[in-house]
């Protein structure tokens, strides 16, 4: 069994669904940002919830889903892209128990569920990441890349490496139930 | 490195003992329990090396589209979208259109899909910057691209080669189907007329290329040399040789190329010329857009009984099963931990005030393992199980190999002794509630409990009373503690092989249920308990005794 991850109760708010948001982050835009419960934003995290399709009315940018983690550092961006002369901003949706490891950079169109992201990644814009697949620490996955379900990328352009076992979903999902209950305040402080 | 467990497959070996855990080569039977899978029928561990691997679907990992397998053949194994990958780097290629980018981002912005594009057309890679216009390559139209190029690719001098290879033996291969009724699994098959022939074409045309024979690896292929004088020889399109003055440079030309490179990016890698069937230039500027590869979903089956191991659902991205005997649902989780090196880690973790989501991967010198000392070490135990198992530990005695070898490698055993409950012990069984319980529950402590263990064990240690045996039980989890006592010379790994028997309690599995769940021995049943026995060899990796000097170094820092 892993040990506790402890953390400064002072330093996260924990919503009445269990989402933990350091106060260190920067959460611009909140009001087009959904988080599904009991997903932990670490501090230094950067969600632009801010950059928004223009156009009236009330807009979902960044869904994440739950037992998320935004590692420390991450910026999570909306993508972006000129279409008929346009420029827009577009939604960024990700499912449930997806990871994302500290320093990365994520402007995905769309990450499945039950995915993990290594530390220190690019992940391009509109890229498209399907269940339980899994982006190796210090990826650069170029715009528009389609990471297929259950496999495994790595490198400077990310390229397929590997199936992941077929117990993968079981896996990630002990992993970040696991990290959610050893995410616990520090004793401490208690 | 964190301590680790493996287990054993004794599918490679002709023993039912696991090769030393010293030897590197032993590896190579140890998987991770999550890789490894379970037949019944045979009640035995299967691994990746010795399941039968059979294609299930065939799907374009870029577009996703499920590609019939009746098209994969004439399509050549690859997506016939509109997919390709830069030969320069491998990144999946975008088409744009020529007209003026509006600014000069756009062309790394994914604007692609603009409708007022102009032709020509070219595959332009986002990531190196490489596009099909520097290899003359354009298109009129961005749709069918990939017949485009394919059309390309047929007339290349190796795929006729290859075609007309193929419709020499395409007689032989109908003749041979037809007359022995070839199962599937036959593929795995080393001998069979095809080979044969083809073999003794290769043995004539290439210097170097023994004939293959049959004989020597298979038995069964003694009665198939008949077949074999029905095949005439087969004239190739053209001399061997003749095919390396083919564009492709060679010889004098090459050495040109060489004499003026300016810089070695004009040299196309070795990576990059991999996949091409032929010779191929080694000009950076001749390299061609590539068609994806597609991937397949495979279904797995036991290599004695046959019986399917792992059936995956039919939709390429989908990622549920028909089947999946996984060995995680039948034997024990097993994890182990150092609990010197984690209070070591939570002691550093405190002092400097990391903030929570902090890497775990640095240990701190006090977290070593240490030559002439002995540690205590926890092994959890999880029991995935509906019904409570006993468990009883031991360790493997070294094997000495048959034969010459095992004297010297007794010798080199590694000098450390390991000491681990020697009486049996139970876990509870799994309960699906568990599972559905709020998380804070399921792990069932309560910070201060486990301050307090930890300060029991530093107790211990310092008292050097050290407890063998069963530390906690909570759930279906039971924690027991061994040790391992490291002489003064002891350098390398503490890597043991670990017997672990349980006993469980055996309902006849369900035929109909089997199919319905895949994990039959999960289900409680009113029959009558049965109880029955299974053992499984794993290897245990306490992790590298440290250096000695290297110790005193890391603390004074
Ligand atoms: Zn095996
Ligand atoms: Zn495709
Ligand atoms: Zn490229
Ligand atoms: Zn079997």
């Amino acid at each position: 069994m892993d040990a506790p991850v402890y953390y400064s109760r002072a330093e996260y708010i924990e919503t009445d669904t269990g989402n933990k948001v350091s106060r260190r982050a920067t959460i611009a835009g909140p009001q087009n940002i959904i988080l599904g419960g009991k997903t932990v934003i670490a501090s230094g995290a950067i969600i632009r919830g801010d950059l928004r399709r223009t156009g009236p009315g009330h807009a979902v940018v960044i869904s994440l889903g739950r037992y998320c983690l935004i590692g420390e550092g991450c910026v999570m961006r909306p993508p972006y892209k000129t279409y008929r002369g346009n420029f827009n901003y577009y939604p960024m949706k990700i499912g449930d128990h997806v990871h994302v490891g500290s320093g990365s950079i994520v402007e995905a169109a769309t990450i499945g569920n039950h995915v993990e992201i290594g530390k220190n990644c690019i992940i391009g814009k509109f890229t498209i990441i399907k269940d339980c697949a899994k982006i190796a620490d210090n990826t650069v996955i170029p715009p528009n890349t389609v990471v297929p379900a259950l496999a495994l990328f790595a490198g400077s352009p990310g390229r397929f490496v590997e199936d992941l076992p077929e117990s993968t979903q079981e896996m990630v999902e002990a992993h970040t139930k696991g990290f959610y209950t050893r995410f616990q305040p520090a004793t401490t402080e208690r | 490195m964190a301590p680790s467990v493996d287990y054993y497959c004794p599918c490679l070996a002709a023993s039912p003992h696991p090769p030393p855990p010293h030897l590197p080569s032993s590896s190579d039977s140890f998987h991770p329990l999550h890789n490894l899978f379970f037949c019944e029928e045979c009640d035995a561990v299967r691994c990746n090396r010795c399941v039968m691997v059979e294609v299930s679907g065939y799907y374009c990992p870029n577009c996703l589209f499920e590609v019939p397998s009746a098209s994969v053949r004439a399509e050549k194994n690859r997506c016939a979208r509109n997919c390709f990958l830069c030969p320069n780097c491998r990144n999946t290629l975008s088409v744009v259109p020529s007209d003026p980018p509006n600014d000069g981002y756009d062309r790394m912005s994914p604007i692609v899909s603009t409708s007022l594009g102009e032709p020509p057309f070219f595959l332009y890679c986002n990531h190196c910057r490489w596009d099909s216009a520097q290899v003359d390559i354009t298109f009129e139209k961005p749709t069918g691209l990939a017949a485009q190029l394919q059309k390309f690719e047929d007339s290349a001098p190796e795929a006729l080669e290859f075609d007309r290879l193929k419709e020499h033996f395409e007689p032989f291969l109908r003749a041979s189907s037809s007359s022995s009724a070839v199962t599937p699994s036959s593929s795995h098959h080393h001998s069979n007329p095809i080979t044969a022939a083809a073999s003794s074409a290769l043995a004539r045309d290439i210097p170097g290329v023994s004939k293959y024979n049959p004989l020597s690896r298979s038995r069964s292929g003694r009665d198939k040399s008949s077949h074999k004088a029905d095949i005439p020889d087969y004239k190739a399109r053209m001399e061997v040789g003749a095919a390396a003055g083919m564009g492709a440079g060679g010889g004098e030309a090459d050495l040109e190329f060489m004499r003026h490179l300016e810089t070695v990016a004009e040299v196309a890698t070795v990576e990059q010329r991999w996949v091409n069937s032929w010779v191929s230039s080694l000009h950076t500027d001749d390299l061609k857009p590539l068609r994806i590869p597609l991937q397949s979903k495979k279904s797995k089956r036991c290599p004695s009984c046959r019986h399917i191991l792992i059936k995956p659902e039919q939709k390429a991205q989908s990622v549920r099963y028909k089947i999946k005997l996984v060995a995680a649902n039948y034997l024990p989780a097993i994890s182990v931990s150092l609990p010197h090196a984690r209070a070591a880690l939570e002691t550093m973790k405190r002092s400097l005030n990391r903030s929570a989501a902090q890497s775990e991967d640095q240990s701190p010198a006090a977290a070593a393992l240490l030559a002439g000392k002995t540690y205590s070490f926890h092994i959890s135990f999880t029991n995935p199980l509906y019904d409570p198992i006993q468990v009883r530990l031991k360790k493997a005695q070294a094997m000495p190999a048959p034969g010459t070898e095992g004297a010297g490698e007794k010798a080199k055993r590694p000098p450390f002794q390991v000491n681990l409950p020697s009486a049996a012990f139970p876990i509870a069984a799994f309960a699906e509630a568990w599972e559905y319980e709020d998380d804070e529950d399921m792990f069932g402590l309560d910070d201060d409990d486990d301050l307090d263990g930890l300060g029991r064990l530093q107790k211990d240690q310092r008292s050097k009373t050290r407890t063998v045996g069963v530390v906690e039980k909570r759930a279906n989890v039971t924690v027991v503690a061994g040790e391992v006592i490291l002489t003064k010379e002891s350098r390398g790994n503490v890597k043991f092989n670990m017997l672990v028997s349980y006993t469980y309690r055996s309902d006849d599995p369900d035929p109909a249920e089997e199919n319905a769940m895949g994990t039959p021995s999960r289900h409680a049943s009113s029959k009558p308990p049965e109880m029955k026995n299974f053992s499984f060899y794993t290897v245990v990796d306490l992790g590298t005794i440290a250096p000695r000097e290297e110790t005193i170094h890391d603390t004074d820092m």
